[in-house]
């Protein structure tokens, strides 16, 4: 299992007047779902077309299972790309089935895949229709099935999740973590970061086509300085700062938001805020994925 | 888990290529280009065929003159009544009481001609005009018997004579004999060719808005994730060029079927070595220019650019058809021996003929004609193999290059010189 991870190893890759990548590196392992985050332009669609090998890289190299990956191995990747797309007046199963065998599959067995996939995402009755006559959520399940039909050892999706209602979110997710749980390497964009958070094992934050972080969620909050939530209505405004090494990122109401330079403060913290009359809160913010990617994106920025 | 990568590895070129034919294949045979162009078509020549038996038919119905003989005339009726048939008419023979009678049935159109005077000099009386065979016959007629009266004064018998005069014939001596087959080579070479312009003109466009469509709906992002764009290309000419094939087979066959019974074009068997030698021109010119048409098509995002993107491409195609006219003409000269060809219209025609992009549809006539030298004809072909593979390496670069850049219309340069 071990060796089958997707490694992006120091892509870089420009434009006419864009440097889209620069040095990007990551992995992706087997079983592992990762969640490719990062703002508009950062980046992610191209890394995903270099891995797919529909856009050369300048430099650097894609790896799967610790070899270059090669136009044999590619086949074996599963690919939702940005922009959908598929044959729209050809029906359903007659462009799933065409698409599997293109893979590799043989006729018969891609007809098997067809027909249990399109079951499985809720499309059992609408294979023989064509695909325009689907809403555009459905044919994005349709894209799905395209993508996973032919057992892929990886699998790669440019934000799977846009536009779909709640009910496919939860179906498109069940299916992302059955495959990852079987063994699969899944790769995925999206800008829905909750979603992203509740999904994913690790998570990587690009922007300006770098790696700014990457991890799981736990390991980002660890980077980032420890926040207390303290709620202390008898104090003097201007309490926290008095305590060193402390600084107020926000006040809501008696409640005040701290940030420590290290969480061994934390104590420190705790007795200056006895110290001001009754502690009715004191709790360790854990900050959503949300609030680790302004914090990284906005340092980024600074720096 | 998945470990079944290594069993499942195979998918050749051959199979991509085939897998992509076959799509294409399945899909125009149910498209309109194919059904109504064939229905049109065959109708058509359904009705080209109806036409032309209606126009033997009115040849066949022979006419029949209503003719009167006076008095010593009348032994001109038999004969006339005889040769009718072998010149193409028929005779209805009158009898008329007095020549006066005659005179008015012929002023009252009851009567063609009323013939009076003697039979060595007739006179016919008509109306407006005579009819001009039926002036000739009674002119013959009157001529044999003036000829029959004098043979008998002579003391000779007219039968014999007239059959020695019937064995009479000119014996040919053909120096430069021209088979019916051979006429029929450059007018068979010539409507191939023009069916070969005809056919890449209509599936050339096929495929370039096929080319299109694909990337405005932008399914060839996945494609291009498990074939390679020359296999994409080649799969997209085989299957889309077969279904052309087809739609000329059938018209072919039903254009047999409607003229052969009517005998507008008999097919002789030499005949059908110029149609061998067109089927192979036929393969070879529309995968060249299917290629050089996909090739520039991909420069384009919307269906509706195709034909500004590829007019590079159609120009050539006009251009070579322009020449066909230049090289049709000491082609057919060749075979009727007719008006002699300079030598430098024959060297132009041999060069300009084996530039491949004009070769399939000049050969095409120039081959069906017989007038091509084993060698040339050879070099020909390798000339176009060369840069039908050439044209693969070079339209699968263009291709590549520009079937994932949407937007703007991309330069022909830019996608000769960008890798993706
Ligand atoms: N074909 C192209 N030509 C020129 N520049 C391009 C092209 N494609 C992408 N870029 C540029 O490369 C950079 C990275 O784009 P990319 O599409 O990878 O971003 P992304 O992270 O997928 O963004 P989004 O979240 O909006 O999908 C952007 O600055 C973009 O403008
Ligand atoms: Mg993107």
């Amino acid at each position: 299992m071990a060796d089958r991870v997707l490694e992006i190893d120091r892509v870089s890759k420009r434009y006419a007047h864009v440097e889209a990548l620069h040095e990007l590196s990551f992995e992706v392992r087997a079983g592992e779902l990762f969640g490719f985050v990062g703002p508009n332009g950062a980046g992610k669609t191209t890394t995903m077309r270099i891995v797919l090998g529909v856009l050369a890289a300048d430099a650097g190299e894609v790896r799967w299972g610790g070899e270059p990956i090669t136009f044999a191995t590619r086949r074996r990747i599963g690919y939702m790309p940005e922009e959908r797309g598929l044959y729209p007046s050809m029906g359903v199963t007659e462009q799933l089935v065409y698409l599997a065998e293109l893979h590799g599959m043989r006729a018969r067995d891609a007809r098997a895949a067809t027909a249990r996939w399109l079951e499985r995402l809720g499309l059992g009755d609408r294979g023989g229709e064509q695909l325009q006559k689907l809403s555009q959520g459905n044919q994005q399940r349709v894209q799905l099935a395209a993508a996973l039909l032919f057992s892929p050892d990886v699998l790669v999706l440019d934000e799977p999740f846009s536009g779909l209602d709640p009910v496919a979110v939860d179906v498109m997710s069940d299916v992302l973590r059955e495959q990852a749980d079987a063994g699969i390497s899944v790769l995925f964009s999206s800008h829905q970061l909750e979603l992203v958070e509740e999904l994913c094992d690790r998570v990587g934050i690009i922007r300006g086509g770098r790696m700014l972080a990457a991890g799981s969620v736990e390991e980002l909050r660890s980077g980032s300085a420890p926040r207390y939530w303290v709620d202390v209505p008898m104090a003097a405004a201007g309490w926290a700062e008095k305590v060193p090494g402390a600084a107020v990122v926000r006040m809501e109401g008696s409640r005040t938001l701290v940030e420590l330079q290290a969480a061994a403060g934390d104590q420190v913290l705790l007795q200056a805020a006895l110290a001001t009359g009754p502690v009715r809160e004191f709790r360790r913010d854990t900050p959503t994925l949300t609030e680790l990617f302004r914090t990284v994106i906005t340092e980024e920025t600074a720096a | 888990m998945s470990g079944t990568a290594p069993e499942r590895a195979g998918l050749s070129p051959r199979r991509a290529v085939y897998l992509i034919a076959r799509r294409e294949f399945a899909t125009r045979i149910r498209g309109k280009v194919f059904i109504i162009g064939t229905i049109v078509a065959v109708a058509l020549l359904a009705l080209y065929a109806v036409l032309q038996l209606a126009v033997i038919d009115r040849i066949n119905t022979t006419t029949t003159f209503n003719v009167a003989f006076s008095g010593s005339t009348t032994a001109l009726a038999q004969p006339l009544e005889a040769a009718a048939p072998s010149l193409g008419f028929k005779v209805h023979v009158s009898d008329v009481a007095t020549e006066a009678q005659g005179r008015s049935e012929v002023r009252a159109g009851s009567l063609d001609a009323l013939v009076v005077g003697t039979p060595g000099a007739p006179q016919a009386v008509v109306e407006t005009g005579i009819d001009p065979t039926l002036q000739a016959a009674l002119v013959a007629l009157a001529k044999q018997d003036v000829l029959s009266n004098d043979l008998s004064a002579a003391g000779l018998s007219p039968a014999a004579v007239e059959s020695q005069v019937d064995a009479v014939s000119l014996h040919l001596d053909t120096l430069h004999p021209a088979t019916a087959a051979q006429l029929q080579g450059p007018i068979i070479g010539f409507v191939m060719a023009f069916a070969l312009y005809l056919f890449i003109g209509i599936y050339g466009s096929v495929i370039g808005q096929g080319v299109v469509a694909e990337k405005a709906s932008r399914v060839v992002e996945i494609l291009l994730s498990t074939v390679r764009p020359g296999q994409l290309l080649l799969g997209k000419v085989v299957g889309i060029g077969l279904v052309g094939l087809i739609q000329l087979g059938i018209i072919a066959v039903c254009g047999l079927l409607f003229t052969v019974p009517t005998g507008v074009l008999a097919l002789p068997g030499a005949a059908i070595g110029a149609v061998a030698i067109g089927v192979m021109w036929f393969v070879l010119g529309f995968i060249l220019y299917a290629l050089m048409l996909a090739a520039t098509a991909s420069l384009v995002s919307r269906v509706e650019e195709v034909s500004s993107a590829t007019v590079p491409v159609s120009m050539l195609l006009v251009v070579t058809w322009l020449l066909a006219y230049v090289v049709a003409i000491p082609a057919i000269d060749a075979v009727t021996g007719g008006g002699a060809v300079s030598p430098g219209l024959e060297t132009l025609t041999t060069v300009i003929s084996l530039i491949p992009p004009f070769t399939p549809v000049l050969m095409s006539i120039r081959m069906a004609a017989g007038e091509v030298p084993l060698w040339e004809g050879l070099l020909a072909i390798v000339l176009v193999l060369a840069s039908i593979v050439g044209m693969t390496w070079l339209g699968a670069r263009i291709y590549a290059n520009s079937i994932l850049r949407f937007g703007a219309r991309i330069k022909l340069t830019d996608a000769l010189r960008r890798s993706r």
